[in-house]
Formats: C-alpha cells, sequence, structure tokens
C-alpha cells in the first residue's frame, strides 16, 4: 500500500496553509469580530478571518454581499463615508488599523488599492507612475527613473510604453490604463494591494494579462482581490472567501472551495444556482 | 433525483443539457447491462445467434461512449462547471470508460461461447454462469446507484466486489484440479478461464462506478483505500 498522503504531497508542489491556525508570521491582515453599519444598514456581520501575506486571496459573493465593503476597509477607505460605522478589529502586521494613532495616509501607503475602471491622471506615463513618490518628496531623478522602470516592468507595461514614457496616459488602452494604475500602485512599494474588480471594465485577452501580473505580484505583496467572476477567483487566487449578506459563508483554500465546497450556499453560488 | 439537484440552475439550458447527459448514461448502462447478460445466456445455452448479436451491438456501446464524452467535453468547455457539478461532468466521463470496458468484455465472452473448446465444458460453464449471474447483478445495483445517487447503495456495492473476487478464486481452483485431472483439456478449460477473468474484471470496473457515484456525492475521493479507511469516511 502506497502511502497516498505523501505522494499527494509531493504532487503538490504549492504548499498549503491552514487558513484557520495561520501563525502571526504568516499572517497579513487578522480581521477579528467585525461589524459595519451604513446607517441603519448592517453591511458586515462577525467577519473574523486571517489574510495569509504573499498569497492572493479572493472575495467573492453576489451584489451587496459586503466583499467590497470588507475590501474597502483594509485601508480605511470608509472612513470617507459619513454614516460609516465599524466594531470588531483588523490587524496589519498585528498592530489594530483603527487604532487612534494610525496615520491613514501611512496606512494606504502600505496598504495599496486598485479600482474597477482605470483612473490615470492626466498626464504623462512617467508622471502617473512617480506621483505616489513625489508626494513622498522623492526628488533624485535617478531615483525616479529607476522607479518607473521597475514599476512599469513589475506591472507587465514596460515593453509596450518604454518608447513614449511622456505621452499623456490617456492615450493607453484600457487594459494599459489598468496595468498603468497598478504600476502606480506598486511604485510606492506597498506590503499589501487591493483590487476591487480589477479586470471588470476590460476585454478577455487585456483580463488574462492583469490575472497573469496578478500571479507575478504575489512574489513580492499580499493581493487581495474581489471579483464578479468566479473563474477568475478560481484561476488567480490561492484562498476564496464566499460571502453572502453581510456574511463570511466559507472560507478555505481555493482547490477546495472550487472542487468540494462545505457549505451548501457556496456550492449553490459557485455552480449557478438558485439560492 | 432529488440529491443530483440538477433542475436549480439559473441557466435553463445548462439543466437540459446536464439532464440529456444524464439520460445517455442510462441508456447506456442498460445496454451494457444486457450485453453482458445476453453474453452469459449464450455462453450457458452454447447460442450462436444470441453471442453474434452480443458481438454486433458492441458497437453501438462503443459509439455511447463516444458520443456522451463529447457531451462532457462541450459542457467543460460552454458551462465551465464548479464544485458538484464538476464532479458530476467526471464521474460521468470515467463511467463511460469503465461501462465501454464492460462492454468489450461481454463481447469477449461472447466470442468464447462460439468457440467449440468451451462447450466441451459443461459443468465448469455452470460455475462460470454463477459468477456471471453475480456480476450482472452487481452491474445492475451499481447502475442503480448511479440513477438514483444514492451513496449508501454505492457503498454496498463497493465491498460486493469482494464477494466476486471470492468466487472467482474458488473457480480458478476448481479449473486447476481440472487441468490436473485431464491434461487434454487444458485448451478448452483455458477459454473459460480467460472468460472467468473478464468476469472478476467486470466486477472491479462496476466497483470503479460505485467509486464515482461516492466521489461525486461525497466529494472524497476512495480509490485505493483500505477497507478500514473507507468506513471511516461513510460514517
Amino acid at each position: 500500500m502506497i502511502n497516498l498522503e505523501r505522494t499527494n504531497t509531493e504532487l503538490n508542489n504549492e504548499e498549503q496553509l491552514d487558513l484557520a491556525n495561520l501563525t502571526d508570521e504568516q499572517t497579513a491582515f487578522s480581521i477579528e469580530n467585525l461589524d459595519l453599519h451604513y446607517g441603519e444598514k448592517q453591511a458586515l456581520k462577525g467577519v473574523s478571518m486571517r489574510i495569509p501575506k504573499g498569497q492572493v486571496t479572493a472575495f467573492i459573493g453576489p451584489s451587496g454581499c459586503g466583499k467590497s465593503t470588507l475590501l474597502r476597509c483594509l485601508n480605511r477607505m470608509n472612513d470617507l463615508i459619513d454614516n460609516c460605522n465599524i466594531t470588531g478589529e483588523i490587524k496589519l502586521e498585528q498592530h489594530n488599523i483603527f487604532d487612534r494613532n494610525v496615520d491613514v495616509a501611512t496606512l494606504r501607503r502600505r496598504v495599496g488599492m486598485v479600482f474597477q475602471r482605470p483612473n490615470p491622471f492626466p498626464k504623462s506615463i512617467y508622471e502617473n507612475v512617480v506621483y505616489g513618490l513625489r508626494l513622498q518628496g522623492v526628488k533624485d531623478r535617478r531615483r525616479l527613473d529607476e522607479a518607473v522602470e521597475e514599476s512599469l516592468r513589475g506591472a507587465a507595461l514596460w515593453d509596450e510604453v518604454k518608447d513614449r514614457l511622456h505621452d499623456n496616459a490617456l492615450g493607453l488602452s484600457g487594459g494599459q490604463q489598468q496595468r498603468l494604475v497598478i504600476a502606480r500602485a506598486i511604485a510606492i512599494e506597498p506590503e499589501v494591494l487591493l483590487l476591487d474588480e480589477p479586470t471588470s471594465a476590460l476585454d478577455p485577452i487585456s483580463t488574462l494579462v492583469i490575472e497573469e501580473l496578478i500571479t507575478e505580484l504575489k512574489k513580492k505583496f499580499t493581493v487581495v482581490i474581489v471579483t464578479h467572476n468566479m473563474q477568475q477567483a478560481a484561476r488567480v487566487s490561492d484562498n476564496t472567501a464566499f460571502m453572502y449578506m453581510g456574511e463570511l459563508i466559507e472560507y478555505s483554500d481555493t482547490n477546495t472551495l472550487f472542487t468540494t465546497p462545505a457549505k451548501k450556499q457556496t456550492e449553490d453560488y459557485i455552480t449557478g444556482r438558485y439560492g | 433525483m432529488d440529491n443530483l439537484n440538477l433542475k436549480r440552475h439559473i441557466s435553463g439550458q445548462f439543466n437540459t443539457e446536464l439532464e440529456n447527459i444524464r439520460n445517455h448514461v442510462l441508456l447506456m448502462g442498460g445496454l451494457v447491462e444486457k450485453q453482458l447478460s445476453d453474453a452469459i445466456s449464450a455462453i450457458s445455452t452454447l447460442d450462436v445467434a444470441l453471442a453474434e448479436q452480443v458481438i454486433k451491438n458492441d458497437r453501438k456501446v462503443n459509439s455511447f461512449e463516444v458520443t456522451i464524452d463529447e457531451e462532457c467535453t462541450r459542457i467543460i468547455a460552454k458551462r465551465q462547471p464548479a464544485a458538484g457539478d464538476l464532479r458530476l461532468i467526471f464521474a460521468i466521463s470515467k463511467t463511460v470508460t469503465d461501462l465501454e470496458r464492460i462492454g468489450d468484455s461481454a463481447k469477449m465472452l461472447a466470442n468464447v461461447a462460439l468457440k467449440k473448446d468451451a462447450s466441451k465444458q459443461g459443468k465448469l460453464l455452470v460455475s462460470l454462469e454463477n459468477l456471471g449471474r453475480e456480476c450482472v447483478t452487481m452491474l445492475h445495483n451499481v447502475l442503480d446507484c448511479f440513477a438514483r445517487m444514492d451513496v449508501d447503495a454505492a457503498f454496498e456495492v463497493h465491498s460486493a466486489d469482494s464477494l466476486i473476487d471470492a468466487q472467482y478464486e474458488s473457480l480458478m481452483r476448481e479449473l486447476m484440479t481440472y487441468m490436473m485431472e485431464d491434461p487434454r483439456a487444458i485448451p478448452s478449460i483455458m477459454e473459460v478461464m480467460w472468460a472467468a477473468r473478464a468476469l472478476e474484471r467486470v466486477g472491479d470496473r462496476a466497483q470503479n462506478i460505485a467509486e464515482y457515484v461516492i466521489y461525486f456525492i461525497k466529494g472524497k475521493d476512495i480509490r485505493h483505500l483500505e477497507e478500514d479507511e473507507i468506513a471511516q469516511l461513510r460514517e
């Protein structure tokens, strides 16, 4: 009798983390009992989870399930909404991001974000990428040049734009603009990259380029992605969280969630059945 | 039917496609069961016409396999099934492979019926028929599990294979005794032996199908596990 478990691990090179028992070193975000209200309406109900470092974690679920809200909590984008009320805690590297002494600008530098529609500034490609660095007061021309090349390479855009860095960014295609925005986000070297439906406004080929990019990005950053496209979550993520009506229903490694989900609600959602 | 849960897809077209493919598997299963049963009757009654018919019908079994596999490929390409749907498609694709091989065994048995050598071994053919009926029952039961997607029954069928193995062993011993008693009969006894071997494989393949049913329903792969491990999963 061969030892099947051993064979299995030998065949699967990628080591699977035990999401329920992540150590502090393996954890980027630790979310504890998070409740969020928009006025009267409760958008998140007691969400607790740990998001592992250096991996891609996807949030999926139907519209209005709270996945974007949860993503926006991770760099406190919800602070900008007036009647938003949050209880519970989110720790980034073991420090609560809701603490009084946390500087939100610093937090957002550590936790970058890319939105659904590409939103480059109406400036040159070069100026878009160095925008964050200029804000930080970096003036050294050589350092800026290096950051531009490195970030554009990191966002798989360098070869396409290296000869026209000073052209207006709005002249790029949608897929290129989105990669430019990713380059802008990684230029300031964040620890985490939040992607809020980064490909929903793009054509299928640009989508594949971005997906390929995401697998590259996780070598340097922790990536958290919200997507409506379940196949995309299945393709790019290591771990998937399924949310429904503000609750975290199931959270497990992507392979398990898409082949043998534990909860019936998850099964119904990913196989396209009536809930 | 209920635990198949096919009808609740938001896409009605997808429901229809899954329903069709499942019906095709059931039709194919019915045909293979009949083929096997006819082949065994042909051997025990030395019915040449029936044997020839089994050989001819094997082509139908083969074309079922090809058609159903095409349907599986099409569904994977167009629908990107996940979770239970994905497991169902894989279970179906693997089931039809095993059914086709059972069909081949039936054809092989029919060929034995056509040979003159085998007809000399009347007594042995009775034992062979007993083993054969056991296999037909097992195949019938596993197809029943598949139709109803009944996991408990699938576990029952899965363990029933050991009975067939035991019966096969005792038939082998019987054949060896005959060979020692009368070496001139060895060629004809060998024919019976091949037939018995084919039947024993039918039992294994029926067991495989039970494994696919269990995989579809429970999401657990019980292939190559020891009996106590399987018993644990059953709970």
